[in-house]
């Protein structure tokens, strides 16, 4: 009797599985930090203190985000509203300056115009180390020093956002923008109701990239914010952790309390975050 | 017909005028606004930046009343860039801290890009070879901690090399069977080939949250290579080894030329991840320039000193974005 022969569609080749095999192993590797802090912020400040380390909790505890919740010394609260204040601010004034210069860089002309634009160019390059110390002297003088306000007014012009939006403005159509001038349109009108509805997904993945800068800033407000009410969670994380060096158990909870909410939004974002990456080469 | 003719023309001409003036008007009220914003913000801040490296300064003491300058705070001169070059055992301790940190920077940056490289390529190349469902599932898993906050980050990667209840001390512990406890961040005696080992942990923190950028960089590199290219390869019977060694690279050279000046020059400016961890520390192992200047400036009161050790970082980054350009100006031709 004949058999058939068998016919498979496609030949599987153990070969085919080596790159899940160490993306996986990878992965692992690079979680396991992340891992070890979620894990350790549900163990009991006992078994932290016990020799060997455990990786597991023997004992699953939410004691310490209790401690955490109730400790008057850390108004978490309070934190992520003066966070969410400064990164809203900046977004919101960032796109607005961004968007109008890139425009106006585009498609209108002045006088020194090429020295201006190649002044705002040469500032990309510079290290914010240079400007740093004159900057917290102007912010002393001004008594600004402790105030919120530190950390939005000499943030509203965004060099790089200049650049960009410039690029994408001059995509736009000029005979759009006369269209809207015989119209009777206003120049500034013409921004408004032209102008930025062109630029709609450039705003919002620039605007994605702004809040996650300002969100996760360091140097700057460790420099201007030595006050504790008015620290952002970056500053305040790190105080907490010099504080209860011997409490890693309640650390590792404020950790994961900081980081994860937001982590978790900006991982529901990431595909913006990414083509805004890849698009500009921002670093 | 010769009136309507001018009629119109006069008609156009004023419309235009005021649309002009319209458009002066515009301009008026923004493009004003703007320079004086950065002539205040930006443009005075880097001339005072500069100023400042010339002078002894502190802003503890009033000085003169322009700027402070003067008075308690004396001009010195280049007596600061002198003294940079004073490399005798004997000069003062900035001095030498100085040396110490411009080392380490350089130090820092030229294993972070090697290593930056050689893990982000193969697993760009990794990533982009398995099958569309979980791509995206592994690039998060990598790109995740490029959006986490740096101090986080820091504070993490603390927990790993925790002298005592660290994870890198439970795996070795659990693969040893002997309990140990290094102190991998604060002991100045570890060294690796000549490296302190708390520079190494510095890097193997910054790696981790850096490389997600150069990732995603690649990954979109390699999907722009056209796909005729590959199949013109393969049926040449080029193995995918050879295909990455041989077209996949050299085709991304202008993208890996970019990213790599990119890694450097943000390397150059690391604060967050040392500050946190270390604190420049054990004995200014992992002091790098930016420590170095936020130290004089806010710690010290050596704000003259620090403005013209970051001076020197301006430099040292310039020299870096110079041949960036040089390079990128050659021609790149596939």
């Amino acid at each position: 009797m004949l058999t058939k022969p068998k016919i498979s569609k496609r030949k599987w080749k153990p070969q085919a599985a080596i790159p899940y095999i160490v993306l996986v192993f990878a992965s692992i590797v690079a979680v396991l930090p992340f891992v070890w802090m979620v894990l350790g912020s549900f163990k009991t400040g006992r078994e932290l203190r016990q020799t060997p380390p455990t990786f597991f909790p023997q004992e699953f505890t939410v004691e310490n985000y209790n401690t955490i919740m109730q400790d008057e010394d850390l108004p978490l609260a309070l934190f992520y509203r003066n966070s969410t204040i400064v990164a809203a601010a900046n977004v919101f004034q960032v796109l607005f300056t961004s968007s109008l210069f890139g425009y106006i860089f585009a498609k209108f002309d002045f006088k020194k115009k090429d020295l201006l634009f190649w002044f705002i160019l040469a500032t990309m390059m510079l290290p914010s180390q240079i400007t740093m110390i004159p900057g917290y002297l102007i912010l002393a003088k001004l008594k600004l020093i402790n105030k919120l306000w530190a950390l939005i007014i000499p943030a509203a012009t965004d060099a790089f956002g200049i650049f960009l939006f410039r690029q994408f403005s001059l995509s736009i159509p000029n005979e759009l923008l006369d269209a809207a001038r015989v119209d009777g349109a206003s120049e500034f009108r013409i921004y408004r109701s032209v102008v930025l509805p062109q630029l709609g997904p450039a705003l919002a993945t620039f605007g994605m990239l702004t809040f996650m800068f300002n969100w996760n800033a360091y140097l700057w407000p460790l420099i201007v914010l030595t006050e504790e009410k008015v620290r952002t969670l970056p500053i305040i994380l790190t105080w907490y952790s010099n504080q209860h060096a011997n409490q890693i158990h309640l650390t590792m909870a404020a950790s994961v309390m900081v980081v994860l909410p937001v982590l978790l939004v900006f991982a529901f974002t990431q595909k913006w975050i990414v083509k805004g990456i890849t698009l500009t080469g921002l670093k | 017909m010769q009136d309507v003719q001018k009629k119109g023309r006069r008609f156009f001409r004023q419309v235009s005028m005021k649309r002009d003036a319209g458009k002066r008007k515009f301009l008026g009220f923004t493009v004003t606004p703007l320079v004086l914003y950065m002539t205040f913000w930006t443009l005075f801040p880097v001339l005072w930046g500069f100023a400042l490296a010339f002078f002894e300064y502190s802003a503890r003491r009033s000085g003169n009343t322009l700027l402070g300058f003067g008075g308690d705070n004396p001009f010195v001169g280049l007596q600061h860039f002198k003294s940079m070059l004073n490399f005798s055992p004997e000069a003062p301790k900035w001095v030498r801290q100085f040396h110490i940190s411009f080392k380490t920077t350089l130090l820092f940056a030229f294993i972070i890009l090697p290593l930056n490289l050689a893990i982000t390529l193969p697993l760009a190349a990794l990533i982009e070879s398995v099958h569309e469902r979980v791509k995206g599932i592994f690039r998060t898993f990598f790109f995740l901690p490029v959006l986490a906050p740096s101090a986080g980050v820091a504070i993490m990667w603390g927990y790993v090399f925790h002298p005592q209840k660290g994870l890198l001390n439970a795996i070795i512990t659990s693969i040893g069977g002997k309990y140990v406890a290094t102190n991998w961040t604060a002991d100045q005696s570890l060294m690796i080939m000549g490296i302190p080992v708390a520079l190494i942990a510095v890097i193997v923190a910054y790696i981790w949250q850096d490389l997600g950028y150069n990732l995603v960089i690649f990954i979109a590199a390699l999907q722009s290579i056209p796909d005729s290219v590959k199949d013109a390869a393969k049926i040449d019977g080029v193995n995918s080894w050879q295909m990455f060694i041989h077209i996949v690279l050299p085709l991304m050279k202008p993208t890996i030329l970019l990213t790599s000046i990119l890694t450097m020059i943000s390397s150059f400016q690391v604060f967050d991840i040392i500050q946190i961890m270390t604190l420049g520390g054990p004995n200014d192992q992992t002091r790098v320039m930016s420590i170095d200047i936020y130290d004089n400036a806010f710690r010290f009161q050596r704000m003259g000193w620090a403005s013209a050790v970051s001076i020197v970082l301006f430099l040292l980054v310039m020299t870096i974005s110079l041949v960036q350009s040089r390079m990128l100006e050659a021609d790149w031709e596939y």
